[in-house]
C-alpha cells in the first residue's frame, strides 16, 4: 500500500471526506440488519469503490479486508476459455464481469448465481448474506444484464449485489429498479485540494496551492487522477514548486495531437497518418469512446462556432453507429474525414469570402 | 500433323470395352469382330428373343414409332416376333396387306440361320419401300446385295457406322452384313445353298414378277439405311432406341413433310407397280393413326430412352476422350513442363529398367527402348498404339532445338546412392482441366511403364493408401501380359488424409521397414524402386506439406489460349463443326483455358446445331466456371475501370433469328456494376475484401477537394460494418446480400483506368495481433497487483489512469552509485519505488535484446503498455533498473520473511514470558490482525498436557519408554517445536521423517 491513493485512502465511512452526509446515511442503513442491493454510481475517481470498501467494513468488520484474489476460468457455450479476476474475502466477492468481454453473460451465469445460492458459511457471522461487488457494471452486455435481473430477485435471501458503474444509462431499468442508487458525485475542487493538502502533508510534504490547483484542473475532478498526477510530480522534482509541470496522461496527450493534426491539414495523405493514430490509440486499448470523445472535445474548441454544432452532430451519429460495428476503425476514420470535409469547406468559404 | 488417332484407332478405342472382353485375342482389334461377337450373339439370342416377345405383348410393336420414322427396327421386332398383333398393323401401315410371317421362326438359335436369310431377302421387303411384300429375290439380286455387304466390309468404318454390331439383332428382320462376315467360307456357301432354294420356293408361291429395278431399289434402301440409322451419335435429328441388350439405336427423325414426300413417292411409284397403294393405303394409313392416338394415352413407351439421356449416355464418345492425347507428342500442355517431367522420369531409368541413364541426348533412344522390354511381352500388334512413339521419336527430335536451353527449375538432376533422382515423388500441380492427369499417364506410358492410378475415388484411409503403394511399388502384375514395370499415380492427392500423406512421406523416405523382414534374408529394407507421380490442384494445401518440401513439384502453368484454340481448331475441322479461329480463342478464353470445358462446350454445339460461332460463345454460359480468383484480381477489378471488351449485344426484341451484334463492352456505369457485383460476388470473402479496399482506397488517385467521395466511401464501410456485426451476431444471413453493395460506390468512387497499386492490407491484422499481446501485458500486470492495492483501479482505470502515472512514479531519479551511497531523500524514493512496485508485482528482469545487449526489462512489460511514439516509458537508466530488480527481490523476501520469522524469534527466545508478553501484545492487536495470526497454542498448555502424556510414541505408533532425563529433553524439545513456526506450517511437500536405516538382517 505505497501508492497514496491506496495509503491514505479511507477505510471506515466516518473517515470519508467528502459527501460526509451520505457516508451517515449508509452507517444508517447498515444499522439495520438488512439493506437491499445498491448501485453507486458517479464518475471515475470519485470514491465509489472506497464507499463500498467502508461499507463493507463497516458490515463485516475488519475481515473484509484480508482479501485474496483468484483467476477463475470459464467455459463458454462456444467452448472459450475465459478467464476472470475475483477479489473476495470470506463475506464479499468482487468481479469484473466485463473481463470476459462479450462473453460476460456465462459469469453472470455461472459465478454469480453459484456464489449466490451457497449460503454464508459462518453462521454466527453477522449477516446472513454475502456481498457480490460488481465493478463496471455498466460495461456488462445486455445479456448479462438480464442473466443478473433474476438471480437478484431468488437469491435475495443470501446475497447481495451491489454495483459500482459510471453512468446508469447503459443499465437496464430493469436492474435499475432493483437497486437502490447511490450517487457518488465527482468532488469538488476545494474538496479536492484539501485531500491533496491533507495527503501532502501526511507524507510530510508542502504542497504549493497553485500547484494543487493545477492538478486538480488537470485530473479533471478525478481524485484518483488526481493523487496519482500529484504522486508523479513529487518523483519528478520532490519539493514541490509552484511552477513545477504536472505529468499529463500519454494517451491524451497523443490525442490532442492527433485532433491538432486533424485541425492542421485536410487531405488524404493525412487521413491515412490520422488513419495509423487512430490505430495506435485502438491498439493501446483506448476505449474508442474515449478516442469519440477526446477528439470531439479538441477539434470543438479549435474549430469555428458556425461548424461547432455540426461536429457534434457528426460525432454523435459516428459514435452511435459505431456502437452497433465491431470495427471501430471505421467509424472513427468516417468522423474525421467528415470533419475534415466541412472544415475544409468552410476554410474555403471563408477564404473566398476574404476575397471579395 | 497426323496428331489425331487414326480411324483405326478411333475405332480401336470406341469399342475398347469390347476388346477387353477377348482376352483370347488381346489388343487385336483385327480379328475382332470375328468370333467373338457371333459367340456374344449366341448368348444373349435367348435373352433378345424373349425380349423381343415382351416387346410385342406390351406395346403390341409400337407402332407409333413405326409412325414417325422409316426405320427398320421396330418393324423387325414386330416381325421378329411373329407379332399377331403388331405385325398386321405395320405391315398395314406400310402398304403390305399380306406378308408371310417371316421372323416368326427365330425363337430358339437352331432356326437362326434360316432366320436370318429370310431376314435376307425381307430386309428389303419391309423397310425399304413398302410396296413390296417378301419379294422373291433371284439369285443374281441376292449376289449383288452381297457384293454391296462384301464392299461395306472393306469399309469397316462406314460399315458399322451403318450397321453397329447388331448381329444379336438376328431377330430383326434386316441382315447385318458383318454377322455374314463373321461366317466361314463354307458357311457362307451352304448359306447361299439355301437361300437360293428358299427364294426359288418363295418366287413358286409369289405370283407376282420380279421387276428389274430390283437391284437399284436395294442401292437405295442401303443408303437409306445409312441415312437413316445408326449406332452412334449421328449429325441428323435422331430419336435413340434401347435395344433389349442396351445398345443404342439412332433412327433418324424425319419432318412431316419429308414424310409425306415418301408416301407421295411410294404412292406414285405404287401407282407404277399398279395396284396396292393407292386409296387403300391413306385408309391404311388412317387406321394406323387411329391406332397410334389410341395407343399413345396409356401407355408408357419402353422402346424409347429419354433424348437427353441418350446423349449423356454415350460417354464412350465424348469428344473429351476422344481426343484426348495419347502419345507424348499429342500433349497440350507446356512443353517445359513436360519435359521436366519426362526428364524425371527417365532418372527412374537405371533403378527400374537398369539401364544407365546418360544425358539428355541419349534420352531419346532410350526412350525408345524404354518400351522394349514392355513390347516383347505383349502381342506385337497390340503394343502398336503404346509404342508407336517409337516411330515418332525422329519428329520429337526434329523440332527438339529447345531442348539445349531448358532449363529445370526445381529438378534436382542429382542421383543417390541406388541411382535413384533425389527427389523421388513428383508432384503436378494446376488448376483443373489443363491435363495434369493426361501428362502423368502419357509420360509414364511413354517412358515405358505400367500406370497403376489412385485416385479420389478409391479408398485412401492410411491402411489402403499404404496397401497400394506397397502393392504399386513392390509387385507386379502377374496375370497380365504385360511385364511393364508399375508407375504410381496418385491422382487428386490433396483431398487424401493427412496421415495417407505422412505415410507417403514417409515411405519416399525409406522410413518404412516392414516388419516381415526381420528374418534376415534381406536384411536391407524396402526401398523404393518405382516412380510415383502426385498430382493436386491445391499445392498449399496444408495436408501437402510435408509432401511439397520432398517431391520435385511441377507448377502447371496455364495452356496457352492460342495453342488451345489451334487443337479445338483441329477437332472442329475433324468433326465438322463450323467454326472460326477467333470464337475458338474467345471460347478459351472464356473458359480460363480450360482444355476439358472447352471441348465439351465444343461437343454441345456441335450437337445443337453443328457450327461454333462468336456469338455462341458469348451468348452461353458454357465453360464459365466459379474460377477461383485472388484477392488481388478482385481488388484490381475494383479499383481500375476495365477496359472495353468484347460483349454480345442482347437484342431486346427476344427474336433469335436475326444475328446478334458483337460489339464492345461500353464503359458506361451500368457495365461497371455489373462487373464489380460479379467479380466481388464470385470471390465472396466480403470482409478480407472491405478491409483490402480500406487499407488502399486513401492511395488511389482521387481528384476529391472536398472529402466528399471520401467520406461516402466511409460511410460505406461504416454500413458494411454494421452490417456484418448484425449478421456475425443474429445470424441473419438475410442481410448478406447487401454486402456486395459497397464495392460497387468504391468502385464508382475510386477506379481509375490505370493500373492501381494495391497492397495486402496488413493493418487489421497487425491490429487485433497487437491489441492481443497487449491485453496479455495488461492482464499479467492485473493479476500482479495485490488485492489490497484497490486505488490503482479495476480494469480500464487502471489502463488508462494508473498505468501512464505509474510510469513517471516507478521512475525515480537515482545516481548509479550503491546504495549506501545515496543520499536520504534518493533513499527515500528509492524504498517508495520499490514498494509500489511489490504492491503492484512489477519487477525488473533481465532480458537479451534483439541487438544483443542486456537490458533490465519491467515484468510485466509497463514500457509497452499504453505506449505510444514519442513518449517516453520508464526513464530508469540501465543502473536504476539494476538497483531496483536487486532491491525489489530482497524487499520480496523480506516481505514474507516477517510472517514466519516472528514468531520463529520468539520462540528461539526462552518460553513462558515472552509468551505472555506476547498474548498481551496479541491482545492489542485489533480482532482484524488477530485473526491473521496462527492459533495461539500456549506453550503453557502444551506443557500443562506433557505430563499427562506418559506414553510417548515414535514416529510408528509404538509406544517408547522413556528416561526421566529423555523425557525432559523431550519436554524441551516439544517445547522449542510447539513454538517454533514450523511446527505450525509443517504441512505439505517433501517428508524426510520416515527416514531410517534399515539393515537386511532385520527384515528377515
Amino acid at each position: 500500500m505505497a501508492l497514496w491513493v491506496d495509503k491514505y485512502r479511507p477505510r471506515e465511512l466516518t473517515k470519508l471526506d467528502f459527501h460526509k452526509e451520505q457516508a451517515e446515511n449508509l452507517r444508517n442503513l447498515c444499522k439495520q440488519s438488512d439493506f437491499p442491493h445498491l448501485m453507486f454510481y458517479g464518475p471515475s475517481g470519485a470514491g465509489k469503490k472506497t464507499r463500498i470498501m467502508c461499507l463493507l467494513r463497516e458490515m463485516y468488520g475488519a475481515g473484509v479486508e484480508r482479501l485474496r484474489s483468484e483467476t477463475m476460468t470459464f467455459t463458454t457455450p462456444s467452448n472459450r476459455k475465459v478467464e476472470v479476476m475475483t477479489v473476495s474475502s470470506n463475506y464479499h466477492l468482487e468481479v469484473n464481469p466485463s473481463d470476459a468481454g462479450m462473453y460476460d453473460r456465462t459469469v453472470v451465469i455461472d459465478l454469480i448465481k453459484q456464489v449466490a445460492q451457497t449460503h454464508q458459511i459462518e453462521i454466527n457471522g453477522q449477516r446472513e448474506f454475502k456481498v457480490i461487488v460488481i465493478s463496471e457494471g455498466d460495461e456488462l452486455t445486455k445479456d448479462a444484464q438480464h442473466a443478473l435481473r433474476r438471480t437478484m430477485e431468488k437469491y435475495v435471501a443470501t446475497c447481495r449485489i451491489i454495483m459500482s458503474v459510471n453512468s446508469t444509462s447503459r443499465i437496464i431499468p430493469a436492474i435499475r429498479s432493483r437497486c437502490l442508487g447511490i450517487r457518488v458525485a465527482a468532488p469538488s475542487e476545494a474538496e479536492m485540494t484539501a485531500i491533496l493538502q491533507s495527503t501532502c502533508k501526511r507524507e510530510g510534504l508542502a504542497l504549493p496551492v497553485e500547484l494543487a490547483k493545477r492538478v486538480v484542473d488537470k485530473s479533471e475532478r478525478n481524485l484518483r487522477r488526481a493523487l496519482l498526477m500529484l504522486e508523479a510530480a513529487k518523483v519528478a522534482k520532490s519539493p514541490f514548486t509552484a511552477q513545477q509541470e504536472v505529468p499529463d496522461l500519454d494517451w491524451q496527450v497523443f490525442l490532442r495531437e492527433t485532433a491538432s493534426q486533424i485541425i492542421s491539414e485536410q487531405t488524404p495523405a493525412k487521413l491515412e497518418k490520422i488513419r495509423d493514430r487512430l490505430y495506435e490509440l485502438l491498439t493501446q486499448g483506448v476505449p474508442p469512446n474515449l478516442i469519440f470523445r477526446g477528439l470531439v472535445e479538441h477539434l470543438v474548441s479549435n474549430c469555428d462556432m458556425s461548424i461547432k454544432a455540426k461536429t457534434l452532430e457528426l460525432a454523435t451519429e459516428y459514435e452511435h453507429r459505431m456502437q452497433n460495428g465491431a470495427k471501430h476503425i471505421f467509424h472513427l476514420e468516417a468522423f474525421v474525414a467528415q470533419f475534415m470535409s466541412i472544415y475544409k469547406k468552410f476554410m474555403s468559404e471563408l477564404l473566398m469570402t476574404d476575397d471579395f | 500433323m497426323n496428331q489425331y488417332p487414326d480411324e483405326d484407332e478411333e475405332f480401336e478405342l470406341q469399342y475398347q470395352d469390347e476388346l477387353e472382353l477377348l482376352e483370347d485375342v488381346p489388343h487385336e482389334y483385327d480379328a475382332y469382330d470375328g468370333p467373338s461377337t457371333s459367340r456374344q450373339a449366341a448368348a444373349k439370342q435367348t435373352k433378345a428373343v424373349k425380349d423381343a416377345s415382351r416387346f410385342e405383348n406390351s406395346t403390341l410393336g409400337s407402332p407409333q414409332l413405326s409412325q414417325i420414322t422409316f426405320g427398320s427396327t421396330q418393324i423387325e421386332n414386330d416381325d421378329g416376333g411373329g407379332g399377331a398383333g403388331g405385325g398386321p398393323v405395320n405391315r398395314r401401315l406400310f402398304g403390305t396387306p399380306k406378308g408371310p410371317p417371316v421372323g416368326r421362326g427365330c425363337s430358339t438359335p437352331f432356326q437362326r440361320m434360316p432366320a436370318i436369310q429370310e431376314m435376307d431377302a425381307t430386309l428389303p421387303t419391309s423397310n425399304g419401300f413398302k410396296e413390296t411384300e417378301a419379294v422373291p429375290l433371284l439369285n443374281a439380286a441376292a449376289q449383288q446385295l452381297q457384293e454391296l455387304g462384301t464392299r461395306g466390309v472393306n469399309k469397316r468404318r462406314l460399315e458399322r457406322d451403318l450397321f453397329g454390331d447388331i448381329d444379336d439383332l438376328f431377330h430383326e428382320t434386316y441382315e447385318d452384313p458383318l454377322v455374314k462376315k463373321a461366317r466361314t467360307e463354307e458357311q457362307r456357301d451352304n448359306e447361299a445353298i439355301q437361300r437360293i432354294v428358299e427364294l426359288r420356293r418363295k418366287k413358286q408361291e409369289s405370283t407376282k414378277t420380279i421387276r428389274k429395278d430390283d437391284v437399284s431399289r436395294l442401292k437405295a434402301l442401303l443408303d437409306f439405311q445409312r441415312k437413316n440409322l445408326s449406332y452412334e451419335i449421328p449429325n441428323w435429328p435422331f430419336l435413340p432406341i434401347q435395344r433389349s441388350d442396351l445398345e443404342r439405336i439412332y433412327v433418324r427423325f424425319h419432318s412431316e413433310e419429308y414424310e409425306k414426300r415418301q408416301l407421295d413417292l411410294i404412292s406414285a411409284r405404287g401407282a407404277v407397280v399398279g395396284s396396292l397403294l393407292g386409296e387403300a393405303k391413306e385408309k391404311v394409313w388412317q387406321e394406323a393413326n387411329e391406332l397410334v392416338l389410341r395407343r399413345l394415352a396409356p401407355d408408357t413407351q419402353p422402346a424409347i430412352a429419354a433424348p437427353s439421356t441418350a446423349v449423356t449416355a454415350e460417354t464412350g464418345r465424348l469428344w473429351v476422350d476422344k481426343y484426348k492425347p495419347r502419345k507424348y507428342i499429342d500433349l497440350l500442355s507446356d512443353e517445359m513442363t513436360n519435359r521436366s517431367l519426362l526428364y524425371w522420369l527417365k532418372m527412374w531409368d537405371k533403378v527400374v529398367f537398369g539401364k544407365p541413364f546418360h544425358s539428355k541426348q541419349e534420352q531419346e533412344a532410350v526412350t525408345g527402348g524404354g518400351g522394349g522390354p514392355a513390347g516383347g511381352g505383349g502381342g506385337g500388334g497390340a503394343n502398336t498404339q503404346l509404342n508407336s512413339f517409337n516411330k515418332r521419336t525422329g519428329k520429337f527430335e526434329s523440332n527438339g532445338g529447345w531442348r539445349q536451353r531448358k532449363a529445370r527449375q526445381a529438378l534436382n538432376t542429382n542421383v543417390d546412392a541406388m541411382g535413384r533422382p533425389m527427389q523421388k515423388v513428383a508432384l503436378l500441380c494446376g488448376p483443373p482441366g489443363l491435363g495434369k492427369t493426361t501428362l502423368a499417364h502419357t509420360i509414364a506410358r511413354h517412358a515405358g511403364y505400367n500406370v497403376r492410378e489412385i485416385n479420389a475415388s478409391d479408398d485412401r484411409s492410411p491402411e489402403a493408401f499404404k496397401l497400394a503403394l506397397e502393392n504399386g511399388t513392390q509387385m507386379s502384375s502377374v496375370l497380365n501380359a504385360d511385364k511393364r514395370p508399375n508407375c504410381i499415380v496418385l491422382d487428386e492427392i490433396d483431398g487424401a488424409p493427412r496421415q495417407s500423406i505422412e505415410y507417403l512421406v514417409k515411405f519416399v523416405n525409406d522410413d518404412v521397414h516392414s516388419k516381415a523382414k526381420a528374418k534376415g534374408a534381406k536384411s536391407e529394407h524396402n526401398v523404393l524402386r518405382r516412380p510415383i507421380i502426385c498430382i493436386c490442384n491445391d499445392i498449399y494445401d496444408p495436408a501437402l506439406r510435408p509432401l511439397r518440401q520432398i517431391a520435385f513439384v511441377v507448377t502447371f502453368p496455364p495452356i496457352d489460349a492460342a495453342r488451345l484454340a489451334e487443337r479445338l481448331g483441329k477437332i472442329a475441322q475433324k468433326e465438322q463443326l463450323k467454326t472460326n479461329f477467333g470464337s475458338l480463342i474467345t471460347l478459351a478464353e472464356k473458359s480460363g483455358n480450360d482444355v476439358r470445358s472447352c471441348i465439351s462446350s465444343m461437343q454441345f454445339f456441335n450437337a445443337q446445331k453443328q457450327s461454333l460461332t462468336l456469338q455462341d460463345v458469348l451468348n452461353n454460359n458454357l465453360g464459365q466456371k466459379d474460377r477461383h480468383q485472388s484477392l488481388f484480381t478482385v481488388w484490381d477489378s475494383i479499383f481500375r475501370i476495365q477496359r472495353p471488351k468484347k460483349q454480345l449485344q442482347t437484342d431486346t426484341n427476344g427474336t433469335g433469328d436475326e444475328p446478334a451484334l458483337v460489339t464492345m463492352t461500353n464503359m458506361s456505369v451500368a457495365t461497371r456494376v455489373r462487373n464489380v457485383m460479379d467479380v466481388v460476388h464470385s470471390s465472396g470473402d466480403y470482409e478480407r475484401l472491405t478491409q483490402g479496399v480500406y487499407e488502399n482506397y486513401l492511395q488511389q488517385k482521387m481528384p476529391d477537394p472536398n472529402f466528399t467521395g471520401v467520406c461516402e466511401a466511409l460511410n460505406w464501410f461504416c454500413f458494411t460494418d454494421i452490417l456484418q456485426q448484425q449478421i456475425g451476431r443474429q445470424q441473419n444471413y438475410s442481410i448478406y446480400p447487401y454486402l456486395p453493395y459497397g464495392f460497387v460506390v468504391w468502385h464508382l468512387l475510386f477506379a481509375t483506368l490505370a493500373w492501381p497499386k494495391i497492397s495486402f492490407p496488413t493493418r487489421g491484422f497487425e491490429f487485433t495481433q497487437k491489441s492481443t499481446t497487449q491485453r496479455n501485458i495488461f492482464q499479467a500486470l492485473r493479476k500482479g497487483v495485490t488485492p489490497s492495492a484497490v486505488g490503482v483501479g479495476h480494469g480500464r482505470i487502471l489502463l488508462l489512469d494508473t498505468v501512464p502515472m505509474l510510469k513517471r512514479i516507478l521512475s525515480p531519479q537515482l545516481r548509479s552509485v550503491t546504495v549506501k551511497l545515496l543520499s536520504p531523500k534518493e533513499l527515500q524514493d528509492l524504498n517508495h519505488t520499490i514498494e509500489v512496485m511489490l504492491d503492484l508485482g512489477v519487477t525488473f528482469v533481465q532480458v537479451k535484446s534483439l541487438e544483443g545487449h542486456y537490458v533490465f526489462q519491467p515484468e510485466p512489460d509497463l514500457d509497452v503498455l499504453i505506449a505510444f511514439p514519442g513518449f517516453p516509458g520508464l526513464t530508469v537508466s540501465y543502473f536504476g533498473r539494476q538497483l531496483l530488480a536487486r532491491e525489489v527481490a530482497l524487499a520480496r523476501i523480506r516481505r514474507a520473511a516477517p510472517k514466519e520469522g516472528e514468531p520463529s524469534a520468539v520462540a528461539a527466545a526462552s518460553a513462558a514470558k515472552k509468551q505472555a508478553a506476547k498474548t498481551a501484545a496479541t491482545s492489542h492487536l485489533p480482532n482484524h490482525l488477530q485473526t491473521l495470526k496462527p492459533k495461539p497454542i500456549s506453550a503453557s498448555n502444551v506443557r500443562s498436557s506433557a505430563p499427562k502424556q506418559q506414553l510417548t510414541k515414535d514416529f510408528f505408533g509404538r509406544v517408547t519408554h522413556k528416561t526421566s532425563t529423555a523425557k525432559q529433553i523431550d519436554e524441551a524439545k516439544t517445547d522449542a517445536i510447539v513454538k517454533s513456526p514450523i511446527w505450525y506450517r509443517y504441512k505439505e511437500g517433501f517428508n524426510n521423517a520416515v527416514r531410517k536405516d534399515v539393515h537386511l538382517h532385520e527384515l528377515l
